[in-house]
């Protein structure tokens, strides 16, 4: 059974009051837990595997030596994700504009997902469409945002947070995180729309 | 919001690596953080182990601004000393290390002129009474 929102808090309470008392295993506990998440945003930000990799290092590295200072003012989920997202930032303004993308492997679960198969197969489906190449698209696509853009749209589409809790992390309002959002998918919807079934 | 754009977005969940890849991302951090703590200066080891003895140890605020405030009180000071040390008046004829005339005790008022050798004082090059560096720059 998965835990709720509020367990899970408890839980990294726990967690960090053990690493901040100096046990290692508390926070390895805490990187197994997040990395995949924390994979996502920044992987979805840079479209770099390596990049993502080197990047994910130095964020747990950070949120390491900086976890004395953790009040819990925040959830530690919301404080690893600021770490995260101002790590990410900075990394890409210093990115040089000719990096290549360097892109994971598409999971076979796509397969099956419903709105996949009516963007494929579904009678509004507007052509046949190659995995690899929407892949690609979308990547590129994304890739042509502001990294402050990028970010809010990798949290709300692709990541399912909500409004508040990405307003949370960047240190904006919601109403800038709303607005952001309209800006980014009016862009996204300019560089897609061959893909778009409507 | 568009639905069709953010349908599209949903899809990019399913880009992701490998299973393994999270335990291996687990043993390289660990292997990367004891690498670190041996590159750690003494210094900053010792440090860590102070603050973890007294955790509630904390810089006071202000403490920034005292010091800086006491190396500029400081730094007035030696200055101020150091322009008291120094004799008042032109100082550069006390200085000057070329020989002065002097007069012969002949009684005729004769005067003996210093001999100086051309390396006591810098070449100084002159084209028709102007500096070489005024002269116009070339031009085609």
């Amino acid at each position: 059974m998965s835990e709720t929102r509020e367990e899970q808090e408890i839980n990294d309470v726990d967690l960090v009051a053990r690493t901040q008392a100096g046990d290692p295993r508390a926070f390895d506990d805490l990187v197994r837990k997040y990395s995949p998440r924390l994979y996502g945003l920044v992987y979805n930000m840079t479209s770099n595997h390596e990049d993502t990799n080197d990047l994910l290092q130095d964020i747990f590295a950070k949120a390491y030596r900086s976890i004395k200072g953790f009040k819990g003012k925040s959830s530690f989920y919301t404080w690893l994700h600021t770490i995260g997202t101002n790590m990410t930032i900075n990394f890409l303004k210093k990115r040089s504009r000719t990096y290549k993308m360097s892109l994971d492997d598409v999971d076979n679960g796509i397969h099956n997902d419903p709105e996949f198969l009516e963007l494929t197969s579904g009678p509004d489906a507007r052509r046949e469409v190659n995995l690899k190449e929407l892949q690609v698209r979308l990547n590129e696509a994304m890739m042509k945002l502001s990294n402050e853009h990028r970010a809010v749209v990798t949290m709300f589409d692709i990541q399912g947070m909500p409004h508040a809790e990405i307003g949370k992390i960047l240190g904006i309002s919601e109403g800038t995180v709303r607005s952001r959002l309209f800006y980014a998918h009016r862009q996204l919807q300019n560089y897609l729309q061959e893909f778009l079934v409507n | 919001m568009n639905a069709d754009i953010h349908k599209l977005l949903r899809l990019k969940r399913y880009e992701a690596p490998t299973s393994d890849y999270f335990e291996r991302f687990l043993d390289q951090f660990n292997e990367r953080q004891r690498a670190e703590l041996l590159r750690q200066p003494t210094w900053s080891l010792v440090w860590e182990r102070f603050v973890g003895v007294f955790p509630d140890f904390h810089v006071p605020r202000l403490a920034y601004a005292g010091v800086a405030a006491a190396a500029v009180i400081l730094s007035a000071v030696i200055l101020l000393n150091q322009q008291g040390v120094t004799p008042a008046g032109p100082s550069f004829a006390l200085n000057d290390p070329r020989p002065s005339a002097t007069v012969l005790p002949s009684g005729r008022g004769d005067v003996r002129m210093p001999v100086t050798s051309r390396s006591d004082f810098p070449p100084h090059y002159v084209l028709e009474a102007r500096p070489v560096s005024y002269e116009s720059p070339y031009s085609f």
